[in-house]
């Protein structure tokens, strides 16, 4: 029971008035970036990077973790009044959420997803703070060889997963690795890549490729449909109690818990962040509806429908946290952003982390719980008011995106070439987008990539060229066949669909 | 809401991709044939960057090339792949990712158990029907393209005058031209909004938080700049 004392001394950093403020400005941000539609954590979490320079390391983790469970609490309040999702994340809320708004209760399924989003973050994070020990133990035994099997077991994992195709998967992580070897090589001090030019030295920091393809990307994208599309739907505004009462509660805790049992071990394998246990957790809760004969369900909205997804997300955001923290591996976006911040402070996620920055981890810990309290405290009775963000005109909106992005990057380092990278990355971007190819596994492997780079080298170093040193022990074996499972699924999934188009396709001449 | 938008939207929901907004499909058609040889350029140019890289003396067996050389061959296979894939199902349609963590929309559809009926019709972007009649291959002219370049022109005017006019005139002349650009009627508001965020940002990052922003010309005129 080291880990309660270690968590009580914590809770006392975290409680100091400057560290609330924090957590405060990052559930607020993050809660805001949630609401609307093309914002993300990962975004906010990459335009502060630069600003937070020179606060204090415990400060800018808490406020970029309670982004991370703000932009999970605010992106189902879109998704229930207005039948747009905030994020990817809430695609599976949204299904039962605006049913039960169009029947009028659209204050109780704001209600079901805040407290869900609560609950499932909470079960995530206690589950972190006990097993924390074993994985650090785990981790301590852990050599390059594998290390280096984790990350190909991310790279594939999201490339895969992520895509529609597994080859325009591998084609954004491919470009990752590109963006991430460019500079000197840290381990023999050779030049790469850099065209003789001092600037490129450093790299390119991965502030400036994730700027420039989520946020520069994302403006350019809307730039070439914005005079097209169509406004918002109708907005739902809600009425009556978003709290449940008792036979609701009946309902929902199961859907709590089954959604909280996706998302806590989805959150810590690299799988692209919250869709895929967001969607498992509503199938199940579907497959369930139509055995009990829940008529409900498809028609007038039904709480389960609601509960488990939007537990399921956020227990996978509280398991996120403690795959990067214990282990260094980022399991979604937001995640590798954060990465990147402990890079930028000088420090490595993993192992060691608990040992050399315990009065770090032990802070953020601990925010963890109060960020999501102080969520519930501002989501379920003012959810109808977030969603007035919504009114922002998207001229505006996007302006500012603008605006801010570039305010990020030149924070750098008070770079214009910055800006003009960051500018050509985000063309990159639009691009991408336009032949929908995934821009996450870019971000992934421009981040992970020198870290395999590193760990690959050193394995091969340590056994003098033997390859099969990369397979000798038992935990790399499971982790290559785990992930030959995953390409297998992947494969004949993407076959079966394949048939099925080209089946609907033959019947209806499109 | 009147009842002519209702019907529009009814119109609109026809069962398509779990995707929020932006849930057009395009038709990649022949043109993906630019991204497989833009794939295979970037391939070769690290290939002859890799080979012509100075290695230092004494470096350790595995050396800062030999990275390098697996990522060019997993480019160049994925590069030919996709080649190939566009060749050979040209008028396969995909989803486009309006999300930046997109998802494969087959995974999550089994994943949901989502059968294409009550869940798709439900989750309607405004625009996502395209209008009976229309040529599913003429796709990619619908991506306005002129404000595209309009946009990125904007974006990289405000790199160009930074430095010279200042944070406050190039941020808010940057946010003008935007809205702009994004359809706001009402040009002479939006003087004054660009005004106050860019002044907002000023203070809050330059003076609140320490960030050096440029004041260009401005240099001296207001006190709080600098």
């Amino acid at each position: 029971m080291d880990q309660l004392t270690h968590l009580l001394e914590g809770f006392s950093v975290a409680l100091t008035p400057s560290n609330l403020l924090f957590l405060v400005i990052g559930a607020v941000l993050g809660t805001a970036v949630g609401v609307l539609p093309g914002l993300g954590s990962a975004m906010a979490v990459a335009l502060l990077l630069p600003v937070t320079f020179s606060l204090d390391p415990t400060g800018a983790f808490i406020m970029f973790a309670s982004i991370y469970f703000g932009g999970l609490f605010g992106d189902s309040t879109a998704g229930i009044l207005l039948n747009t999702p905030g994020n990817s994340s809430a695609i599976a809320t949204t299904f039962e959420g605006h049913r039960m708004a169009k029947d009028g209760r659209a204050a109780k399924a704001l209600g079901t997803s805040a407290i869900g989003a609560f609950l499932g973050g909470t079960i995530a994070c206690v589950l972190v703070v006990f097993f924390s020990p074993a994985i650090v133990r785990l981790a301590t035994v852990m050599g390059p060889a594998e290390y280096f099997a984790l990350t190909v077991f991310a790279f594939v994992a999201i490339a895969a997963v992520v895509a529609d195709s597994i080859v325009r998967g591998l084609v954004s992580l491919g470009l990752g690795f590109a963006v991430g070897m460019v500079g000197i090589d840290a381990m023999s001090g050779a030049e790469r890549f850099t065209g003789g030019t001092p600037v490129l030295f450093d790299g390119i920091s991965i502030i400036v490729v994730t700027v420039g393809l989520l946020a520069i990307g994302e403006v350019l994208h809307v730039a070439g449909r914005i005079r097209t599309a169509g406004g918002n739907g109708p907005f739902l505004s809600p009425k009556g109690s978003p709290l449940l009462n008792r036979r609701e509660w009946r309902q929902a805790l199961p859907a709590f818990l089954r959604g909280t049992a996706f998302g806590v071990p989805f959150g810590a394998i690299p799988v692209g962040g919250s869709e895929v246990p967001t969607f498992l957790a509503y199938g199940t809760e579907k497959r369930l509806a139509r055995r009990r004969g829940d008529a409900d369900f498809g028609t007038r909205g039904a709480i389960q429908g609601v509960a488990a997804p939007e537990a399921a997300g956020n227990a996978t955001a509280g398991s996120a946290m403690g795959a990067l923290l214990a282990l260094g591996l980022p399991t979604s976006a937001t995640a590798a952003m954060m990465i990147a911040a402990f890079q930028q402070y000088g420090m490595q996620p993993g192992p060691l982390l608990f040992e050399r920055s315990g009065d770090l981890v032990w802070p953020l810990l601990a925010s963890l719980f109060l960020g999501l309290g102080i969520l519930l405290i501002i989501n379920l009775p003012f959810a109808a008011l977030w969603a007035r963000l919504l009114v922002i005109p998207r001229h505006y909106l996007y302006a500012g995106i603008a605006v801010v992005a570039m305010l990020g990057v030149y924070a750098i380092s008070s770079r214009v070439l910055d800006l003009w990278m960051a500018l050509a990355i985000g063309v990159v971007g639009v691009i991408m987008r336009h032949f929908s190819l995934p821009i996450a596994p870019v971000l992934i492997a421009a981040i992970l990539g020198p870290m395999a780079e590193t760990q690959l080298r050193r394995a091969l170093a340590v056994s003098e060229g033997d390859p099969t040193a990369l397979v000798a022990s038992p935990f790399t074996i499971v982790l290559y066949l785990l992930l030959a499972a995953t390409v297998a699924v992947s494969v004949v999934q993407h076959l079966r669909h394949a048939r099925a188009e080209r089946a609907t396709k033959a019947r209806v001449p499109a | 809401m009147t009842g002519g938008t209702t019907a529009a939207r009814e119109r609109a929901a026809q069962p398509q991709a779990p995707r929020p907004q932006q849930a057009r499909r395009w038709s990649t058609g022949r043109g993906e044939l630019w991204v497989a040889g833009g794939v295979l350029a970037l391939a070769g140019a690290l290939a002859s960057g890799t080979a012509t890289m100075e290695v230092p003396d004494g470096v350790a067996a595995p050396g800062p090339q030999f990275f390098p050389w697996l990522v060019v061959g997993l480019l160049a296979v994925v590069g030919v792949a996709l080649g190939a894939q566009v060749l050979l199902q040209a008028r396969r349609a995909h989803a486009d990712g309006g999300a930046p963590a997109t998802m494969s929309n087959d995974l999550l559809e089994d994943l949901g158990a989502i059968d294409g009926t009550s869940e798709l019709r439900i989750v309607s972007p405004a625009d996502a029907a395209p209008a009976p009649g229309e040529d599913p291959e003429d796709d990619g002219a619908r991506l306005d393209v002129r404000t595209i370049a309009l946009t990125v022109a904007a974006l990289a005017g405000f790199a160009l005058a930074l430095t010279w006019l200042g944070w406050i005139l190039s941020a808010a002349a940057l946010f003008w031209a935007l809205a702009r650009l994004f359809g706001s009627g009402r040009p002479l508001l939006d003087v004054g909004v660009a005004v106050i965020v860019a002044s907002v940002i000023q203070l809050a990052f330059g003076a609140g938080l320490g960030l050096p922003l440029p004041a260009g010309i401005l240099e001296g005129v207001v006190p709080w700049t600098s």
